[in-house]
């Protein structure tokens, strides 16, 4: 096992070399027999990947804790499925999880049908064997995942308890299919550069890529968020840690990038800025590898146990060198720009302002993440910049994106008059202003969540007047029925309207996050039989109790709740002893409704049971969930291949005879 | 007269003085509610040096000392009258800035907070000036082309579709 593992991880790197010598040979020489050998070898490279992952999960789900890194991050006592999860609880494991999903998107262009003949193919595989080759040295010299123990322990040291959770199993896999995801696009602009090829060619074949690697880091902030709310037990699911940051951001940039591309594609401009977007999207998902890895800012996420991350920005700086020396090397040729603007109040402007508030964001993410380190350059001590300092910054930076969300899908191309604001944007606002009105009637008096509120409402409105207005017009001509008029039109112009389902998604976020600030909380001790109030709950502790689980004690409290005289049922908040782990672990009980979360933590108990319970109520953060799985559903129906203008582009640059 | 005072206000000052109870986990077990709004605004502005990564309102770490005692301190400051600047203030001046959740609104400090608005207003206004310019170089062009202003996009889309959709039938 030891000696296939390792030497399907220094094949591996071979092959990558090689593969990547052969194809910049093929592309010299125009031989496409070196190119053919280069893809053969791309697809060696994916099933040595493969190989070496699955009998590392192999080694994992039999603990074989020889194995350096199943002793260090599993127990016999460990369920199969975190025992398999395990593989990217640890440095090398992940990256070599990371490595896989990288040799599989090499091996699924090299072997695209869309791109068969395509002189572009031979090019985009040699960045992302760059890549590969980069994750292999890192895996074969630095954090070798089949090194092997002078011993066999008789256990091993178990899985952080914190890490056995459904979140685990989804969090880091969506997170990095989003990270690994941007390399795609990343080499397209690379190559698109380097061919010459200034059209909108590679911004439409990597259209898909883009909105799914785009969906999966949607998803994996979103899993991350939901794991630490149930998880951590301080109630909140966003804590504006630097790690959390790190996949922020390139998050914000990918989303700028898929809004000005459609400019891009529409009127040709803005061609050094998407591929400087798509640059800066790949180099923060570096750099947030980097910030997990090299624990130089202090974060919960951080792996920390080896000293990778100066790899990783070294890897950085290559990166952004040599696409910034490509860049420049083919500038002239990007600022041939071929539209033009007609009007500041336009849908061109929007986009841009889009992308200003976007990327504008993006810096004080970045600022407020790097600051300790600049504190530190210039003053010799560290400051912390948390979460007041987050939400001060980025609360207005966010309610301006959606106010720009509210406008763009209503604003006309090219020019937009008075009357065409008037005739869209009226009859929304006034019923924003209403909405406002309704909530300052009702008691809400915090500035922020008003016009946060009011805002939000906007950005509906103006979705739901243009989804109306679409049926309305298809209907002018067809006669359909509303709901088949809604359907076609929906199905005909996927792009469009899936990204108003994103933005539905978007919207009812905004609602469960806004919602989710006036939280309430209380922390008491009590005897059993006595209640807690907290708002309208009412909550009885019945009894302290003790249960068995495998090796682990599982010590939880009984609690009936009544929510306003109403029965609602019992929850049970627990505390984990694990056999193998030194600290306990809090269970936290939730009673989620629509409404709100009724949030119950053990925090401790005496030997006469009295017990202390921390208990929260949170407004609206079901609806922070409801809207990912709508953002979804938008991304899958963005990128859904239907037979309404799923046409694949027509390359226009230069021929080659290599493919 | 005064053995009998002395001795009536050491009295008093045992039965008033707050009763905390302290169970294994360090926790303390009296009535006061240490997640109320009030000791949140407080807390909520330390950091919790553990190594948590929190602040000593949230830190809920195993045996965690640093943070009970922090907080036994700062309820002991509110029960003396302390506002929350006056805390801010005195644990200020024993640990400095690297104590607080967020840097001050002082000094190189204030970097942080202004920053990011000032390249956003930078970065703002040259988008103008570009949009602008563009525009201007534009003029020409947009004579030529057809007056689109206000021209309804998706109707144009649904017509398109419909004539596709009825020359499939026919070819």
């Amino acid at each position: 096992m030891h000696i296939i593992g390792n030497l399907s991880i220094y094949l591996a790197l071979a092959l990558s070399v090689y593969a990547l010598i052969i194809f910049i040979l093929g592309i010299y020489k125009q031989d496409q027999r070196l190119v053919d050998s280069g893809k053969a070898a791309t697809l060696a490279v994916f099933i040595l990947t493969s190989i070496a992952m699955f009998l590392m999960l192999i080694l994992l789900g039999t603990s074989q804790f020889q194995f350096e890194y199943v002793a260090s991050y599993t127990s016999t006592d460990l369920p199969l499925v975190y025992k398999l999860a395990a593989l990217w609880a640890g440095n090398s494991g992940s990256l070599l999880l990371w490595t896989f999903f990288l040799t599989m998107y090499t091996v699924m262009v090299a072997y695209s049908k869309k791109l068969k003949n395509n002189p572009m193919v031979p090019y985009i595989s040699s960045i992302l064997l760059g890549n590969t080759i980069f994750f292999y040295i890192i895996l074969g010299f630095v954090t070798k995942p089949f090194g092997l123990l002078d011993f066999v322990p008789q256990e091993g040291r178990g899985l952080n308890p914190m890490l056995q959770d459904p979140g685990m199993i989804l969090h880091p896999v969506t997170l990095y299919l989003g990270y690994v995801g941007f390399a795609v696009p990343f080499a397209f602009a690379i190559t698109a550069l380097i061919l010459k090829t200034t059209d909108a060619f590679w911004l439409r074949m990597t259209r898909r890529w883009t909105i799914i690697a785009w969906c999966f880091l949607t998803l994996g902030n979103v899993i991350g968020g939901w794991w630490a709310y149930l998880e951590l037990g301080w109630g909140g699911y966003w804590a504006w840690d630097p790690v959390e940051n790190a996949s922020f951001m390139p998050w914000l940039t990918a989303t700028a990038y898929l809004h000005s591309v459609m400019i891009q594609e529409r009127k040709g401009m803005l061609k050094v800025w998407n591929i400087s977007l798509i640059i800066l999207t790949y180099a923060l998902t570096i750099f947030g590898t980097f910030l997990v890895r090299s624990g130089v800012l202090t974060s919960v996420h951080a792996f920390g146990d080896t000293n990778i991350g100066s790899y990783f920005l070294i890897f950085l700086a290559l990166v952004v060198i040599f696409s910034l020396y490509v860049l420049m090397s083919r500038y002239h040729l990007l600022k041939q720009d071929n539209g033009q603007f007609e009007s500041l109040l336009s849908k061109e402007s929007s986009f841009l302002v889009n992308n200003l508030i976007l990327v504008g964001g993006t810096f004080a993410v970045f600022w407020g993440t790097i600051f300790p380190l600049v504190s530190e350059a210039v003053r010799g001590y560290k400051v912390t910049v948390g979460i007041p300092f987050f939400n001060a910054v980025m609360s207005p930076i966010l309610l301006g994106l959606i106010f720009v969300m509210a406008i763009c899908p209503l604003i006309a191309w090219q020019r937009s008059t008075v009357k065409n604001l008037r005739d869209n944007f009226l009859v929304p606002a006034i019923i924003s202003i209403v909405i406002a009105g309704l909530l300052v009637g009702l008691g809400m008096r915090a500035a922020y969540p008003i016009l946060a509120y009011g805002l939000i409402s906007f950005m509906l409105l103006t979705h739901l007047l243009e989804i109306y207005r679409g049926i309305n017009a298809r209907r002018k001509v067809t006669k359909e029925a509303y709901p088949i008029a809604l359907y076609r039109l929906m199905v005909r112009n996927r792009r469009r309207y899936g990204g108003y389902i994103i933005h539905f998604g978007i919207g009812l976020m905004a609602i469960g996050i806004v919602g989710s600030a006036f939280d309430q909380e209380t922390m008491q001790t009590v005897p059993k039989g006595e209640t807690i109030e907290i708002q309208d709950y009412v909550l009885t502790y019945e009894y302290l109790a003790q249960r068995r689980e495998g090796v682990n004690d599982v010590v939880f409290a009984n609690i009936h709740v009544q929510k306003g005289g109403k029965d609602i049922g019992y929850i049970q908040p627990e505390r984990l002893f694990f056999a193998n782990w030194e600290e306990p672990h809090t269970q936290v009980a939730v009673h989620s409704t629509l409404r709100e979360d009724l949030y119950v933590v053990l925090s401790g108990w005496e030997s006469d049971e009295r017990a202390t319970f921390v208990i929260k109520v949170n407004p609206l953060v079901q609806w922070v969930w409801i809207g990912s799985y709508v953002l979804v559903i938008g991304s899958i129906f963005a990128v859904w291949p239907g037979k309404y203008g799923n046409i694949t582009p027509r390359y226009k640059g230069p021929k080659r005879k290599v493919s | 007269m005064k053995k009998v005072l002395l001795v009536m206000t050491l009295l008093f000052a045992f039965i008033a003085a707050p009763v905390h109870v302290v169970h294994g986990d360090g926790h303390n077990l009296d009535n006061f509610d240490y997640k109320s709004q009030e000791f949140k605004e407080i807390a909520s502005q330390f950091m919790c040096l553990c190594g948590c990564g929190q602040d000593h309102f949230e830190c809920n770490m195993q045996g965690c000392g640093l943070n009970d005692s922090f907080k036994a301190e700062i309820r002991e400051m509110m029960d003396d009258g302390l506002g929350k600047d006056e805390i801010k203030d005195y644990y200020l001046n024993m640990y400095g800035e690297e104590i607080l959740t967020a840097p001050e609104r002082r000094g190189f400090s204030l970097v942080a907070w202004v920053l990011p608005f000032v390249a956003l207003g930078g970065a703002g206004t040259g988008v103008f000036f570009v949009v602008r310019k563009w525009i201007a170089e534009g003029k020409g062009v947009e004579q030529i082309e057809a007056n689109s202003a206000d021209k309804d996009e998706t109707e144009d889309e649904i017509v398109k579709s419909i004539i596709d959709e009825e020359r499939k039938k026919y070819y």
